[in-house]
């Protein structure tokens, strides 16, 4: 049963490679006695571990495939306390981690070169990577939260990696805290649940929930207590304050994981927790018109915060609570209207948002990098850095252009497609509040352009600032990786069916949790 | 056959695009003459498209999903638009060979010029919503990235983000009307929609009939959008030639022009569309009365007689729109391009640097000349042609008060035509430094648009052949060039034009004995200044979203005891809206 | 008073007490010692709730697990309070604000 099970391989092997991890590069440095061997070391075995995942997960999404014509269906594995169901919506949480975490190992062996406890680093990437497969698979309230912890435990660690600066440490303390907030929100919420219904499986509950035709105040609680408490890792507004300052304090390549995948689990967290409470009696609508209120504020709110920041990091950070807002109208419509579009739509989105954000972050990373981090300053990267650097790091500086317009949602770009697929599920709705909505959200994305342009204008000036002049080079890897991101940016930019394959059986995995 | 071409259109020049880049800036000739032979082959495959018009080619490739299909059609509206994109493109780009000589990061202004040429040819030819829109966001990333072309001048970054603003919010507009042409038909097609918009419920046909004026506005700088257009006057002088004369303020014309058929019924829609061309046409006229800088006067130029197209759409007349649009596309590429050489020669461009530039530049002077004629709407240049059709359909099909207002631009059109002439070419000359005419590169695209602006109302009778015959929606009729011009030259309206225009001139000759008039004109000249308040309302705008964002910035104190707080009054106003939502709801 | 209405105060009690802590407290340690008693009033919670759904066991298994995450998390979070003394020489999390707007 086990070693048959794609799934079990999918999740044990970045686990297992966890300690195998932080042990070669420990036993590297002790054996040598050479200072940085044991970041090569540790970086070799993770993205060995991570590369060799692709087959397990290849495995899984043919067997899934191949049982499900209909996609609803999930590939099952039980043993003792651990369920786990791998359906579309986990498939395409396991796509976005694993192949940004596979880059992220990749991309972060130059970056990091100079720094202490790489091998921790590596461990703690690796172990994430698989925590959130594991996260997406859940198939009850408690293996939900127990990768939850997991995950926030791995992420607080990486986020206070620079432990030795106070900002990244003060970003660590606030993370950690109002993280863990959200966690005891979440418990309670469990508790809620347990004590109505008796039982923990989420098809269960569905099933408990459907056949009960009264509303349930105690059920209403609970998903309230999901909806914040899983919102803190989501960043809703009013609960990211943590987000800007973990986001931007953590190493680059962590950055580009916390914005691109760990947001994105949350939210897939919160909807699997909340999707079978919003069968109660008619409660539907009353948690899209919610996740629409939310989504709202992370627009709105995002890019006005967004407008007034100076550091590249920091406002790609705001920028990402308003990528949530996108993602949670196009939940919103789909919870309203019943339909796969938005689903479908808001979760294109999320897959697109870890290819642009990861981008945005890895260049704006590699720029840090050859500006400040090489010559040894830990001072953030500002807009005024970053004036002509393209005329020293085209590749940079393209790269974090092709990844602004992205977010800005300009064509040729994928951006633009995923927030098209959202409007397009809005439209479909003939309701007028849902068309406000959406023309909403539309000017919202012409308001971020305002903070993006002047980015990718300054990258562009003739004249450079002296910092780039006195830059160093930027290392290969690097180099190879943000091209390979950039890649599919444009690809699925020009030709939108690209990911169909990954994005629809995703939306109608949405559906089936929502009952629909 | 004709499929090949369409999308060789787009993809030749965008090929270019690439090559160019890759070409790198070390190798300046080579990249001048790729972006020239490109941008010459790209001319080619939209003139060679001409033949297959009649059979209108359609293209489709199916997406699946909410995409629909990508579809490019072959009518002749669209295979105009995308030739004049193509050949007004060839010339600025040749002409750039010169004007950008030793310019740096020639690389990217070649790659964006290309990239905008395919777009363009791109938007024209789409055949769905959703690719039109594409290719209409494509073109505003394009006029962006060229108006901020020298981002190390803050005006040029400025403008440049500011165009690409404006035109995105008027831009949802048109997103609005796409999505409910999909929502309501599930299809992108254009044809469709005009086939079946009558089918849509009155006031979500209304909608979308409002949405494509707003972003037709945005796009053509028109009331209330204006403002980003004189703005954009920082791009490198081949940029405004093709880009903020000839080609992409036209989309919004054709975007009126293409869908006239499904809203002309709406009610109230075709007032406000000839409402926003007559403001238009008049405001920029008085506005370039009084620019002293000799692009932005001629970008005012611009907005005012893209007024007389939508004017021209506003009381049906889609044939003298588009018919001006080519004349309008030619003669003020060439006054562009023109002013550029003026522009490069003498290092300013305030008008009242110059004067007296005429018998040093002779060869500007007569295509100036040439250009001024037909943007003045004096006889046997296109300009005159054009500009009388669409006035002589505003006086049988408008409203009259409108067609006197446009009279009235007409003369104003003629007065600052002539002032601006008067001021670069004669009089005393303001300039010390030494001048050259036009070098041989720049008099090679000068003069084919000087023959070209003398010559394109030759072309009315196939033009309207091609219309009427493509357009299934439209009811065209079809007419020869010597009717036309037989019409034209024996209409009374004619004469009273003509009147008008020759006010407008003698208005200039005889300034100074119409010294009296000035000072009850002054407050006008005043509101003209400050482009009539329209200026003020973007700031406000800008100011009040940049306040918006310092109050909310001060919400975030990074105490940790506060982000706390938050989570809990979150959870407790979670706990409120849920249980009133639902009670609202249920009860 | 049924054990369950006592569990019930239990569990409110804690967390009223916790939640104090949070958003009064300054030093660090103590905002941990709160986050720490929030944790207990949701392992309370989760046995209040098991015991009342008849699914006791369940009910203690994931208690169980929950005190083992929670002391990680505490862990961490003293590992940091002690990096910050070091750091930055205070405990006062008013102070830690460098990072806003």
């Amino acid at each position: 049963m086990m070693e048959t099970s794609p799934l079990f391989w999918l999740i044990a092997l970045p686990l297992l490679a966890t300690p195998l991890v932080y042990l070669s590069g420990h036993l590297a440095q002790t054996v040598t006695r050479r200072e940085t061997v044991n970041g090569r070391v540790a970086r070799d075995v993770a993205l060995a571990a991570l590369l060799a995942c692709w087959l397990p997960f290849t495995w899984a999404a043919r067997e899934l495939a191949h049982i499900s014509a209909a996609h609803t269906d999930a590939l099952t594995f039980g043993w003792g306390g651990l369920a786990l169901r791998l359906d579309g919506l986990s498939l395409l949480l396991t796509v976005v981690a694993l192949g940004l975490g596979t880059l992220v190992a990749f991309y972060s062996g130059p970056y990091l070169a100079a720094d202490r406890g790489q091998e921790k680093y590596y461990a703690m990437l690796v172990a994430i990577v698989g925590i959130m497969i594991a996260l997406g698979c859940a198939a009850d309230l408690f293996n939900l939260w127990v990768w939850f912890e997991a995950m926030a435990v791995a992420s607080y660690l990486l986020v206070a990696f620079y432990h030795e600066q106070p900002t990244s440490l003060e970003a660590g303390v606030k993370y950690l805290v109002q993280s863990a907030v959200g966690s005891i929100l979440v418990l309670l919420g469990i508790g809620l649940v347990l004590a109505h219904t008796a039982t923990l499986d989420l098809q269960e509950i569905r099933a408990f929930v459907a056949t009960q035709g009264a509303l349930s105040p105690m059920l209403l609680a609970a998903g309230a207590l999901f909806l914040i408490g899983f919102g803190v890792k989501v960043a809703l507004v009013p609960l990211h304050t943590w987000l800007p300052d973990a986001h931007s304090q953590a190493p680059s390549g962590i950055s580009a994981m916390l914005s691109g995948v760990v947001i994105e689990a949350g939210l897939v967290a919160l909807l699997r927790s909340l999707g079978p409470l919003t069968a109660v009696a008619g409660t539907a609508t009353a948690w899209a018109v919610l996740l629409a209120c939310f989504g709202v504020l992370n627009m709105l709110v995002g890019n006005l915060l967004a407008l007034r920041q100076t550091q590249v990091k920091r406002m790609l950070a705001y920028s990402s609570l308003v990528h949530v807002g996108y993602m949670l109208v196009g939940v919103s419509v789909a919870l309203f209207t019943g339909t796969a579009v938005g689903a479908a739509g808001g979760l294109f989105h999320l897959f697109n948002h870890a290819l642009m954000k990861g981008l945005a972050f890895l260049a704006a990373g590699a720029l840090l990098y050859t500006l400040h981090l090489a010559v040894g300053d830990h001072n953030p990267l500002t807009v005024n850095d970053l004036a002509g650097a393209a005329r020293r790091y085209p590749l940079a500086a393209l790269t974090l252009s092709l990844a602004l317009l992205s977010l800005g949602g300009l064509p040729p770009f994928a951006g633009f497609m995923s927030k098209w697929q959202i409007f397009v599920a809005g439209f479909q709705a003939h309701n007028g509040w849902v068309a406000a909505l959406v023309i909403f959200a539309a000017l919202n994305s012409v308001l971020s352009l305002a903070y993006y342009a002047p980015l990718v204008n300054s990258l562009y000036r003739l004249k450079s600032s002296e910092l780039v002049w006195a830059g160093k080079p930027m290392p290969r890897t690097m180099s190879v990786a943000l091209a390979l991101l950039a890649l599919p940016v444009v690809a699925i930019g020009f030709w939108p069916g690209l990911m169909r394959w990954l994005t629809e059986p995703a939306g109608l995995a949405l559906m089936a949790l929502f009952g629909k | 056959m004709a499929t090949w071409l369409m999308w060789m259109t787009i993809g030749v020049p965008w090929l270019g695009a690439l090559l160019v880049w890759r070409l790198g800036d070390e190798r300046p000739n080579a990249q001048h003459h790729a972006a020239a032979v490109f941008s010459l082959l790209a001319g080619g495959t939209a003139l060679a498209l001409l033949p297959f018009v009649g059979e209108t080619a359609v293209s489709r490739i199916p997406v699946g999903g909410v995409f629909g299909d990508f579809t490019l059609v072959a009518d002749g509206l669209g295979v105009f638009l995308a030739i004049v994109a193509t050949v007004v493109g060839s010339l600025a780009v040749i002409f750039s060979g010169a004007y950008m000589h030793g310019a740096a990061q020639l690389g990217r202004y070649y790659a964006l010029v290309l990239l905008f040429i395919g777009a363009m040819a791109g938007l024209v030819l789409a055949g769905g919503f959703l690719l039109l829109f594409f290719f209409w966001e494509i073109t505003a990333l394009c006029s962006y990235a060229l108006i901020s072309f020298h981002n190390d001048d803050p005006k040029a970054v400025s403008g440049g983000v500011k165009a690409l603003i404006m035109t995105q919010v008027g831009g949802v507009g048109l997103l609005g009307l796409a999505l409910l042409a999909y929502g309501y038909l599930s299809s992108y097609e254009i044809n469709t929609f005009l086939a079946q918009a009558h089918t849509l419920p009155a006031a979500v046909l209304s909608i979308a009939a409002f949405g494509a004026l707003a972003a037709a506005a945005a796009k053509s700088a028109q009331v209330p959008f204006q403002t980003w257009l004189p703005d954009a006057m920082e791009a490198p002088s081949p940029v405004s030639a093709l880009i903020h004369a000839a080609t992409m303020v036209n989309a919004g014309v054709y975007l009126l022009a293409r869908l006239y058929p499904a809203f002309a019924a709406v009610p109230g829609w075709k007032t406000a569309v000839l409402t926003v061309g007559l403001l238009s046409a008049l405001l920029a006229a008085f506005m370039a009365l009084t620019a002293h800088d000799l692009k932005r006067a001629l970008a005012y130029s611009t907005v005012s007689q893209l007024g007389y197209m939508v004017y021209a759409v506003g009381v049906g007349g889609v044939f003298a729109s588009q018919f001006h649009l080519l004349s309008h596309a030619v003669f003020k590429a060439l006054l562009f391009l023109s002013a550029g050489a003026v522009i490069h020669a003498v290092g300013t461009r305030d008008m009242r640097q110059m004067g007296g530039l005429g018998a040093m530049m002779p060869f500007v002077r007569a295509v100036f000349l040439a250009g001024a004629l037909a943007l003045a709407g004096l006889p046997l240049a296109n300009g005159f042609f054009s500009k009388e059709l669409v006035l002589e359909e505003g006086l049988h099909h408008g409203p009259l008060w409108a067609y006197v207002g446009m009279l009235l631009g007409a003369g104003l059109t003629a007065l600052y035509t002539l002032r601006m002439v008067a001021m670069v070419f004669y009089g005393e000359t303001a300039v010390t430094r030494r001048v050259h005419d036009a070098s041989p590169r720049m008099q090679l695209p000068l003069g084919v648009l000087t023959f070209g602006s003398l010559t394109t109302w030759l072309l009315a009778g196939p033009f309207t052949r091609l219309l009427a015959q493509t357009l299934p929606y439209h009811a065209l009729k079809e007419m020869t060039t010597l009717e036309m011009a037989v019409e034209i030259l024996t209409a009374p309206a004619t004469a009273l034009a003509l009147l008008v225009i020759g006010l407008g001139l003698s208005a200039w000759l005889l300034r100074h004995r119409l010294h009296r008039w000035q000072r009850p004109l002054h407050p006008l000249a005043q509101a003209a200044v400050q482009s009539f308040g329209f200026e003020r309302i973007n700031q406000q705008l800008t100011v009040g979203t940049k306040g918006a964002a310092a109050v909310l910035s001060r919400t975030q104190t990074g105490q940790l005891n506060w982000n706390v707080a938050a989570i809990v009054g979150a959870l407790l106003l979670v706990l409120v809206v849920l249980s009133w939502i639902v009670g609202w709801l249920v009860g | 008073m049924t054990l369950l209405n006592i569990g019930l105060i239990g569990v409110l009690g804690l967390l009223g007490v916790g939640f104090y802590g949070l958003l009064t407290s300054r030093n660090l340690i103590k905002v941990i010692i709160a986050l720490q008693i929030l944790a207990k009033a949701a392992v309370l919670a989760l046995l209040v709730a098991g015991n009342a759904s008849g699914q006791i066991g369940l009910g203690q298994s994931v208690a169980i697990t929950v005190i083992v995450a929670d002391t990680i998390v505490a862990v961490i979070g003293m590992a940091l309070a002690i990096q910050v003394r070091r750091q930055m020489h205070t405990l006062d999390v008013v102070e830690l604000a460098r990072l806003r707007g």
